[in-house]
């Protein structure tokens, strides 16, 4: 559960993602605004189309542009332990100390750094070069469909080890010594061609070559017995296609937890897979979570897993937080009608048959950016104001915050009371009573 | 409008079965090399029999892999079965003549038998149809997909993709076809401004809707939806499963639901049918399948699902192992290898052993091959002298303890290794409560469980 003291890796401050096409802008995402704190798995819910996969593929940079553009806000990163670049060897942003430590006040605490003494990553800003630094190793994004994101023509030994080379190449050259070879060097940067890959056949390379490669194998190997694959020596030689669902889900997470990201993002992770399968693979998130003390971005249109594993949830309507809270406290009492809606909406094991109660209508796309509650059109209790202002985030509870007029005072927004919506204020939430 | 009435009257008494799958079997060949050889049956439904009532929404509910789709299909007809049947409104006389014909094998039957069963396959069951009856049948068994958008024709028009059906059976024609075209996309919460839309202009719930109103069109008896709401959102899949629920009450439908949704399964269902590798496992009413399981793998299916009440726990209980290769089903009861309270008499076999010692990590790359005399017989070669003794002491040691003690005799000669498990039987599926049938030997044999195993929750 998340404390007090809770530190912030990831702040995402009002960030706005548009679709820009010849006809029109579609705000996909419109002033999202949440902290991800260190060693907390951060619930991200909502129907298709409001916005949670385009928020997590922002903090990756992993956006097309065009026809996505960053129209505002901020994503900052702040991680902690060894410098995110060099990974302790020493480089001109740490000022060769090898620590991540903030440039300005070097690791006191100032404005610049929030009072953390991190350093203060722009996630919007930063060069290709240094996001593909940070990609893979600070932070890793496991995707949705396990047998369309990895590579069939690859084994699962290549596309692990592809981590190892792209991140760990000091790792695998001190194996060899300072003596490497340069082709050596290229093949453990992944950067050789094919005639240094003939060459690593004969002496002298050889050998050094070999050294290079057992080191891959034994990284590659542990990352896969951290992911509970038994037998990792004997599933590395194999193809995603021989491999189960479940199987190639652990590869993924394999894949993304081999350098012990700092932030992992979990894009709809079991949604390509049975009940029975989910349940060990939540089981293993939770736990590679609570063993690295990794911060997660749990993106998810399944309520009940959320529940589950999440500490803290945010829900998510047409681009916009809609209710930010703790788990347990937003589905045991939900504030805002769409999260009511979308809770008495799941059919769940003890309820009897009937009907449901549906959120008729689907998510609308918003292409202006005039004032209104984003869910006016499909809430019970929209009201005048929720037409002609847009409602803002605001504490109710302890750590929850909902972004509904109900909960705003007439007086304070100067309009007359007739034009609140009248929202009951303790939970009707039949589905969860 | 008395054409658009077309049921047959036989079976409107509720409580009918409308269809009946008897000893229902199909098998997809797995073929391989340039000659494209079979070499081996994947055993997607291995015989299952059981009843569709009317009125009445039978669930079917499953991993993935254990045939619930094939089986839906065999349903309707879009799949030829390769043994038994899926039979139309069978009068009970002639009923009781199917289930005794086909509780033998094909091979044992008379001349005259064999003359009769063909006969009555040719008047009920479903791929045998000709002519008026087949007519009959189709207009009156409909299916609904899962993926609403592959199902529905890109280049069409919604006018013609649900009016297709009024015009093949001549329902209906020009202005009066599409006059009910408006109508069915009325029934399903839609209306005439959708008519001349394509497809690909529609959210994934409206296009389900499209393809029910097509399925409604002929006013069928029997809609087989499979995994209609896997592909949505829940707020959308609340809004499908309400409309299920009205045009069921309004037009006393009978849906068969292929899932593996136990939320949406349970919500809807009146009857459920588990499914496992082929085999059914369970079948009962829906609430009894939920609170008393009889089988441990349904058992593990409920608790594999997370809820959304009151749940303090972080994660929930998983299943170990994948399902195994449906080519090469487990002898004895299919579930033994994953089963959590498995015991000796589940069916241990030659392939079990095989599979522990080549996953083994001591053993490594060192299993050379298997030759197999009968499923529970046979030697397992190894690399060299040394690994055959090692795993021959791995497998009086280390093996589960139910394996271990269905293990009759073994013997190493050389690098090779001669085992022989206890013979078994499938299992049969036995009805243990009214019309709740199961095939866990724990509870259809009275056997004790393994005493170091976790208990059976109500077994």
């Amino acid at each position: 559960m998340s404390t007090a003291a809770a530190v912030p890796v990831i702040q995402v401050r009002d960030l706005r993602v548009h679709f820009e096409t010849k006809k029109r802008i579609v705000r996909a995402v419109d002033g999202v605004s949440f902290d991800l704190n260190e060693n907390e798995i951060l619930g991200i819910v909502g129907e298709t189309g409001s916005g949670k996969s385009i928020t997590a593929r922002t903090l990756m940079g992993l956006l097309p542009m065009p026809p996505a553009v960053v129209a505002g806000g901020t994503v900052t990163f702040r991680p902690g332990g060894r410098c995110p670049y060099c990974q302790g060897s020493g480089c001109k942003t740490c000022k060769s100390t090898g620590n991540a430590v903030c440039a300005v006040c070097d690791g006191k605490g100032c404005a610049e750094c929030d009072g953390t003494g991190r350093p203060t990553i722009d996630l919007l800003h930063l060069p290709p070069a240094k996001m593909r630094q940070l990609r893979g190793m600070r932070i890793a994004m496991i995707f949705q469909d396990p047998s369309k994101s990895l590579n069939p023509v690859l084994s699962v030994r290549d596309q692990v080890a592809e981590v190892f080379f792209q991140h760990r190449t000091a790792d695998l050259l001190a194996e060899v010594g300072d003596s490497a070879w340069l082709p050596v060097r290229r093949a453990a940067h992944q950067e050789a061609r094919s005639a240094e890959r003939l060459l690593l056949r004969v002496p002298p390379f050889r050998s050094q070559a070999r050294k290079v490669r057992k080191k891959v194998d034994d990284l590659v190997a542990r990352a896969l017995a951290d992911v509970q694959i038994a037998n990792p020596r004997k599933v590395m030689d194999s193809y995603p296609h021989q491999l189960s669902g479940g199987m190639k889900q652990r590869v993924m997470i394999a894949q993304a937890m081999a350098c012990d990201p700092d932030v992992l993002i979990a894009d709809e992770p079991t949604t390509a897979l049975d009940t029975t399968v989910q349940a060990r693979i939540l089981e293993l998130i939770v736990e590679m979570q609570q063993r690295r003390r990794a911060a997660v971005l749990y993106i998810s249109h399944d309520l009940s897993v959320v529940r589950m594993v999440c500490d803290r949830v945010g829900v998510m309507y047409a681009g916009q937080m809609a209710e930010v809270g703790p788990a347990q406290q937003v589905f045991d009492s939900p504030h805002h009608p769409y999260t009511r809606a979308l809770l008495a909406a799941v059919p769940s094991v003890g309820q009897g048959r009937g009907r449901l109660a549906a959120i008729e209508g689907s998510v609308p796309e918003f292409t202006d950016d005039s004032p209104l509650c984003r869910f006016h059109n499909r809430c019970p209790h929209a009201a005048a104001i929720c037409t002609s202002v847009e409602p803002r985030l605001r504490t109710v509870a302890e750590a929850q915050s909902v972004a509904c007029f109900g909960y705003e005072s007439a007086v304070e927004l100067g309009v007359p009371s007739t034009d609140m919506p009248d929202v009951p204020k303790s939970s009707t939430t039949t589905s969860v009573a | 409008m008395s054409a658009r009435v077309k049921r047959s009257e036989s079976a409107v008494v509720a409580g009918l079965p409308v269809l009946s799958a008897i000893g229902l079997k199909k098998h997809y060949p797995v073929k391989e090399g340039a000659l494209q050889r079979v070499v081996g049956q994947v055993r997607a439904v291995d015989g299952v029999s059981f009843d569709v009532l009317k009125g009445e929404t039978l669930g079917i509910v499953g991993e993935s892999g254990c045939g619930k789709t094939t089986l839906g299909r065999c349903l309707t007809a879009l799949l030829d079965p390769t043994e038994g049947g899926v039979y139309f409104e069978v009068p009970a006389e002639d009923r009781a003549t199917l289930d005794e014909l086909h509780a033998r094998p094909a091979d044992k039957l008379s001349a005259t038998e064999r003359t009769e069963l063909a006969a009555l396959d040719q008047r009920y069951r479903v791929d045998q149809l000709i002519g008026p009856a087949r007519y009959n049948y189709r207009r009156n068994c409909q299916m609904v997909f899962q993926d609403a958008f592959a199902s529905l024709n890109p280049r069409h028009l919604v006018r013609d993709i649900v009016g297709r059906p009024l015009s093949i059976y001549k329902e209906a024609r020009g202005r009066e076809r599409i006059e009910r075209v408006v109508e069915l996309l009325e029934a399903v919460g839609m209306g005439a401004q959708h008519l001349n839309r394509y497809p690909h202009e529609f959210s994934g719930g409206q296009q389900q809707r499209i393809s029910i109103a097509r399925a409604l069109a002929l006013d069928p008896q029997v809609i087989v939806l499979d995994e209609p709401t896997s592909s949505l959102d829940v707020s959308v899949q609340a809004q499908i499963l309400n409309l299920l629920h009205d045009l069921q009450k309004d037009r006393n439908l009978t849906y068969v639901f292929v899932s593996h949704d136990l939320g949406v399964i349970q919500h809807i269902s009146d009857r459920i049918l588990v499914m496992y590798l082929g085999e059914i496992a369970e079948d009962g009413p829906t609430t009894e399948v939920f609170t008393e399981a009889k089988h441990p793998y349904t058992q593990a299916l409920v608790d594999a699902n997370p809820v959304l009440v009151d749940s303090q726990a972080r994660t929930v209980k998983g299943l170990a192992g994948s399902v195994p290769d449906p080519a090469r089903p487990p002898q004895g009861c299919r579930f033994h290898t994953r089963c959590p309270v498995v015991t000796p008499h589940c069916g241990w076999d030659l392939d079990d052993a095989v599979d522990w010692l080549t996953n083994h990590p001591d053993l490594r790359d060192q299993v050379k091959g298997e030759s197999a005399r009968t499923p529970f017989e046979g030697d397992i070669t190894l690399v060299d002298d040394e690994a055959a003794e090692r795993a021959l002491e791995l497998i009086q040691t280390k093996t589960p303890e139910a394996m271990r003690e269905a293990l009759v005799d073994v013997q190493r000669s050389g690098p090779t290794l001669a085992l022989r498990f206890r013979e078994r039987d499938r299992v049969q599926l036995v009805e243990v409560l009214p019309r709740h049938r199961t095939n866990c030997i724990l509870v259809t044999e009275q056997r004790e469980p393994d005493p170091d195993a976790p208990q059976p929750v109500n077994a």
